[in-house]
């Protein structure tokens, strides 16, 4: 169910976002740093589910939360003359890649069980 | 259980919901990045217009410098041109007036008429001609020439072989029409003084014939040889 929930957004997401129309330049780096915010939401969910300690409300408050708020301070930073979207990007993109180890060693560790498994 | 499965359609959607957000903004994003030109000004950043701005302020003021200089320039030239049609007028005058005093324009005016010539006892020579200029001088003409040989600063009167005389380099033969522009009566009365005068004292007094006339309009022609200088300047 969630799987399929999943599925048809992403697939609703393509589908209305081609054909979307664009937005100026200026804007998109505002947007660029919220979709790293939320992709960043989402391995941490799915690191939160594996390790069953998913709670939704703080799925949803990170995923929109983080967004806004690197939206904010990037826009701060423009006005600052820092580029604060520096640090967003790199507190984001460092989450994701632990995220995605945690995910990956699940899986892995995950698998490894299966086939001592098979071998017994 | 109800409550269960109610609320795990409540997360699916949201999740569905969720899903469907992120993958729209990241298309619009990818659609943005991709047709954006980035040559267009209209998609640019605002840090690249800045930048644009502040190189095209620089061309401009450049550029408004180089103008305000050329209009400067143009002011001058103006007010020079002003002045220079008066110079240029100032300037020829001179050059008239110098051409004048030089010899180099025909002149016209009142003055005398001496006219000598060989008889049979005696040739006219080349001294009585220097004399001759050199009292017309003295009685202030202004303008001379002999047989319409214009006497200037430079000419040369001699007598070559005491056969013939030379004027301005050119032969010239008996009579010697000496024709001078000035005051006549100054003109007349400086060669006709008695006794130490030109004409009696050189002429009569070497029995040599000359005549002496007034006129009115007396017409003396230009320098027509070559006024250079090659050593002297």
């Amino acid at each position: 169910m969630i799987f399929f929930a999943i599925i048809l957004g992403c697939l609703l997401g393509i589908i209305f976002g081609i054909n979307a129309p664009i937005i100026p330049y200026s804007y998109s780096g505002y947007l660029a740093i919220a979709i790293v915010a939320a992709i960043d939401s989402v391995f941490g969910g799915i690191t939160s589910v594996l390790k069953k300690n998913f709670d939704l409300k703080i799925f949803v408050s990170g995923f929109f939360g983080n967004a806004i708020l690197s939206i904010l301070l990037t826009y701060l930073g423009q006005k600052l003359n820092v580029d604060i979207y520096l640090a967003a990007i790199i507190v984001f993109v460092g989450r994701m890649f632990t995220n995605l180890a945690i995910i990956r060693r699940y899986y892995i560790e995950k698998w490894n069980e299966k086939s001592k498994k098979q071998e017994k | 259980m109800k409550n269960v499965k109610k609320n795990k359609i409540v997360v699916s959607v949201i999740i569905g919901l969720m899903c469907f957000i992120l993958v729209f903004t990241m298309f619009i994003q990818f659609n943005t990045i991709e047709q954006t030109d980035l040559a267009n000004i209209a998609t640019m950043r605002e840090t690249e217009l800045r930048e644009e701005l502040a190189k095209w302020n620089t061309r401009y003021e450049e550029l408004y410098a180089r103008y305000q200089e050329d209009e400067v320039k143009k002011q001058e030239y103006q007010n020079s041109l002003g002045t220079d049609t008066e110079a240029s007028d100032l300037l020829e005058n001179e050059l008239n007036e110098t051409n004048i005093l030089l010899g180099l324009t025909d002149v016209t005016g009142p003055g005398i008429i001496v006219t000598l010539s060989n008889n049979s006892n005696k040739n006219i020579d080349a001294y009585d001609l220097l004399e001759l200029v050199n009292e017309l001088r003295l009685a202030g003409a202004e303008a001379i020439s002999i047989n319409d040989e214009r006497i200037i600063a430079m000419s040369d009167i001699v007598d070559i072989n005491y056969s013939f005389i030379v004027v301005n380099g050119n032969r010239i033969s008996s009579p010697y029409v000496v024709k001078a522009i000035g005051n006549q009566t100054y003109l007349e009365s400086g060669l006709t003084a008695k006794e130490y005068g030109y004409m009696d004292n050189i002429i009569k007094g070497n029995g040599k014939t000359a005549t002496l006339e007034r006129a009115d309009n007396i017409e003396i022609p230009k320098f027509t040889g070559k006024l250079e200088m090659n050593y002297a300047n």
